[in-house]
């Protein structure tokens, strides 16, 4: 039988590059084939060319056996090919219903059929294993993983033969994740073909049958198992054996008498932040665990002055800080690396430069702002992070996640802060690069920074903090020496006690 | 071609985008445009007008209108670098010339009716300030209400009257004498119109404060990311309020250019500048959505405005067409822009 999807000598060029060299893969019914590859691979171009969106220089793409016409995404999704993308597209005033149908929505003469809409989106529900979802409801009220599964139910509203993820889980934590999972589960017992693409490699474990690797618009190996060894495929990524992820580090010792850099007092803000206090030192890196919506991102605003408490403080080197003041913050030596770097943390549009230096513009201001001592200081931090490029005329835009993550570090490089906030810092991150991150973080506690680190990656807490604090429900719950954490338990402390004996059961 | 200085061979993950694009490459090549755009005009002018367009006479009067606009528009590039507006300059500028003219009829110096003017339309601006930066007001809504505000005092102060200013400081047309109002807008130094200097001086303040201060580069980030720009410490709303203050202290010094031009304060004047302003800024290729300014470009968007209005007048095209060619020329500069929001 021919196989659901199959990609033959797969070429794409654009002008000055040439993203796709001959990639070939295949893809059976029923299973889901994971694509693996650093950033700038080629992965997405390749589900963009099967998608539809862009058409290949050359090659074939095949489902069913046929050829399937390229560069139009309408006619790959009547063929049955649907991707859902790491950025989710709904639109948050829309229900639940209408977000399943929208652009094809059921019709009575010229009106819509309201009824039938409400019905059949509650239909495809059910078959994802997710009826609590009320059709009627705003997809802002739903969760995260609660939208990914209207995703997926919009995808369906099609007849799919093939689904394409686009790093599904970036947004999702461990419980939720473990739904997503179910609901693949399910349709790919349905025969639906699955192509998943994340930077996880224990999800490929959990979830995936076969493996594709993608280096450098190439196929560098195709139809592995997923059990295949982790070393071999961070190898076939890489290029080479990443000796180490996490780095080996003098774990701070543990020094009472000193008083701690960052000092939190009783912070609240209902109802995300229910009072936290917590101290980090200098040189300690201490980790922050937790669900999605745990409060995690909320008390790092707080910290930072992005948002004013109801009650509480917050003292850096036993100086309080103003309290909504992240200039004032930034002044004490606070420095941020946000969630969401795209809109949160970069000027996209604004060359390397002008983004490292944005928050010391007055240390090169004698007068007049001095341009090339400033490209001078930023090109030194960027190369200290390995930024490529480290051209500090480029725009930000054209960089990687991973180098973009190194531009904003680099600014509080720059600024030689003295405690560093990271949402998410490996978040869509390489696995190559990612070591690389670590490396800077393990330095930079070297050098006598403290670091509070948000992740959702409780394998990343355990290899990288000294300490390892757990928030549920805007509390910190579980706090745990570095050195004897582990996964499962953060987990354990991360999702309430009742949804826990299940959960850990299927994690297992 | 991955750039790879650092001793590591690390696998660098090549961007799968063109690498060459250097740094606002396309925004350059709209102000080289622009400059073409400005030569070709000025040649078809010779041509149609051989008589009457490439004469001194023409050029030294082309400039001393533009530069009542051109002053507006390089406010007016600050504000929309913030991805603000404002409509409320041409209201303003009556309001101001108005408010002083009042100020110093029937007797008083011309330093007085500076002062009084550049006072007023400061005052305008920081109430558009207040209520977009504190009242957080959406500029074009409290802009659009000053419009019409700025417009009622300004024909209430005198009772819609203008207000003559010829006197002041012994001026009169044709050779005023040194610092007197008509001066400002008829003088010459050098044969060149002392209102053409006041703008070129504040192109030239307006860029090296874009280009070369923290307070510049504050004004763009504030358009480009304004959640980044907090984040990165920028003093959001500080900024913000200051390029409407700025705004208003600007509109004052047009005010003050066209007076001293007409030798009168009149109650309807200024209108649609706030258009004209708008129209070159945008031409000049600074964004509408904020993050990316160019003070040459508008200088350049303003000298464009100009050769085509002296053009058409000269063509004796009526008024109506010149106000439809307008409105058509900043609609099309705004749909150029659009294909950059896909880069």
């Amino acid at each position: 039988m021919a196989p659901t999807l199959e990609v033959r000598g797969l070429v794409k060029e654009y002008p000055g590059v040439k993203a796709l060299k001959g990639v070939d893969f295949a893809v059976q019914a029923g299973e889901v084939h994971c694509l693996l590859g650093p950033n700038g691979a080629g992965k997405s171009t390749l589900i963009k060319c099967v998608s539809g969106v862009v058409e290949p220089t050359a090659g074939e793409i095949l489902l069913d056996g046929k050829p399937l016409p390229v560069g139009k995404p309408a006619a790959s999704l009547e063929r049955g090919v649907a991707t859902i993308y790491q950025e989710l597209d709904l639109v948050e005033e829309l229900t639940v219903a209408q977000s399943v149908f929208l652009a094809h929505e059921p019709r009575r003469g010229p009106f819509l059929d309201l009824d039938r809409m409400r019905r059949d989106a509650a239909a495809l529900l059910r078959r994802l294993g997710h009826e609590r979802i009320d059709p009627r409801k705003r997809i802002g009220e739903l969760r995260p993983a609660a939208r990914q599964v209207v995703s997926i139910a919009r995808a369906l509203s099609h007849d799919v033969r093939l689904l394409i993820m686009d790093e599904p889980s970036a947004v999702l934590d461990d419980g939720e994740i473990e739904t997503l999972f179910e609901v693949v589960r399910r349709l790919t017992a349905e025969g639906v073909a699955v192509v998943y693409i994340s930077h996880r490699l224990d999800e490929i474990r959990r979830i995936g049958d076969r493996v594709t690797v993608l280096t450098d618009g190439r196929t560098a190996a195709t139809g592995l198992p997923a059990a295949t060894p982790t070393e071999r495929l961070v190898e076939l990524m890489v290029g080479r054996a990443v000796e180490q992820l996490y780095p080996e580090r003098a774990r701070a010792a543990a020094t009472d008498d000193a008083e701690p850099l960052l000092d939190v007092r009783g912070l609240r803000r209902m109802p995300d932040v229910r009072g936290i206090s917590l101290q980090v030192g200098a040189g300690e890196v201490v980790g922050l665990g937790g669900l999605v919506g745990s409060g995690r991102t909320e008390l790092l605003r707080l910290i930072y002055g992005l948002d004013r408490p109801d009650d509480g403080e917050v003292r850096v080197r036993g100086r309080r800080l103003p309290p909504g003041r992240p200039d004032r913050a930034i002044a004490a030596g606070l420095g941020l690396a946000p969630e969401d770097r795209k809109s949160q943390g970069l000027l996209l549009d604004w060359s390397l430069a002008k983004n490292v230096s944005l928050s010391d513009l007055a240390r090169f201001q004698r007068g007049l702002l001095n341009v090339r001592a400033e490209r001078a200081a930023a090109r030194e931090q960027l190369r200290r992070l390995q930024t490529v490029p480290d051209d500090p005329e480029r725009i930000v835009r054209e960089l990687s996640g991973g180098n973009q993550q190194k531009v904003v570090l680099a600014r509080w490089l720059l600024h030689h802060c003295r405690v560093l906030l990271l949402d998410e810092p490996t978040r869509g991150v390489d696995v190559a690069t990612k070591a690389e991150l670590y490396r800077v973080i393990a330095d930079l506690a070297a050098a006598g920074v403290a670091l509070l680190v948000v992740s959702s990656d409780n394998g990343e807490l355990v290899g990288m903090c000294d300490r390892i604090l757990v928030m549920r429900e805007g509390a910190v719950v579980f706090e745990v020496d570095g050195a004897h954490a582990s996964e499962r338990e953060l987990l354990r402390h991360a999702v309430a006690p009742t949804e826990t004996a299940d959960l850990i059961e299927e994690v297992r | 071609m991955s750039t790879q200085s650092a001793g590591d061979r690390q696998a660098a993950p090549p961007t799968g985008e063109p690498l060459t694009e250097r740094r606002l490459g396309a925004f350059r090549l709209q102000e080289y445009a622009l400059v073409i755009v400005v030569i070709l005009l000025f040649v078809a002018g010779a041509i149609l007008k051989p008589d009457t367009f490439p004469t001194i006479d023409n050029v030294r009067n082309m400039l001393t209108q533009a530069s009542v606009v051109g002053v507006l528009a390089i406010g007016m590039t600050f504000v929309i670098a913030t991805a603000g507006i404002d409509l409320s300059v041409g209201s303003a500028l009556a309001a101001a010339g108005m408010f002083g003219g009042i100020l110093v009829d029937p007797e008083g110096s011309t330093l007085l009716f500076i002062a009084g003017a550049i006072f007023f339309a400061t005052l305008i601006g920081s109430i558009n300030a207040i209520a977009i930066a504190y009242g957080r007001v959406v500029p074009f809504i409290a802009t659009l209400a000053m419009f019409s505000i700025a417009r009622g005092v300004a024909l209430l102060l005198n009772d819609k009257l203008p207000v003559g200013l010829l006197d002041l400081n012994g001026g009169s047309f044709g050779d005023p004498a040194a610092f007197s109002l008509l001066w400002f807008g008829t003088g010459r130094i050098f044969g060149i119109p002392v209102s053409v200097y006041v703008f070129l001086g504040i192109v030239i303040g307006g860029w090296i404060v874009l280009n070369r201060t923290r307070y510049g580069r504050y004004v763009v980030a504030v358009g480009g990311n304004r959640e980044a720009a907090r984040i990165a410490g920028v003093p959001v709303r500080r900024t913000i309020l200051s390029v409407y203050v700025l705004m208003g202290v600007l509109v004052g010094v047009a005010a003050v250019l066209l007076c001293a031009r007409l030798g009168s304060a009149s109650p309807v004047s200024g209108n649609l500048y706030e258009l004209d302003a708008i129209g070159a800024v945008v031409i000049g290729g600074t964004s509408l959505a904020g993050g990316r300014a160019t003070i040459f470009g508008t200088f350049l968007g303003v000298l464009t405005f100009a050769l085509i209005f002296s053009l058409m007048t000269q063509m004796d095209l009526s008024t109506e067409v010149q106000q439809v060619v307008k409105g058509g020329i900043v609609l099309g500069a705004v749909l150029l822009q659009r294909p950059e929001a896909k880069l």
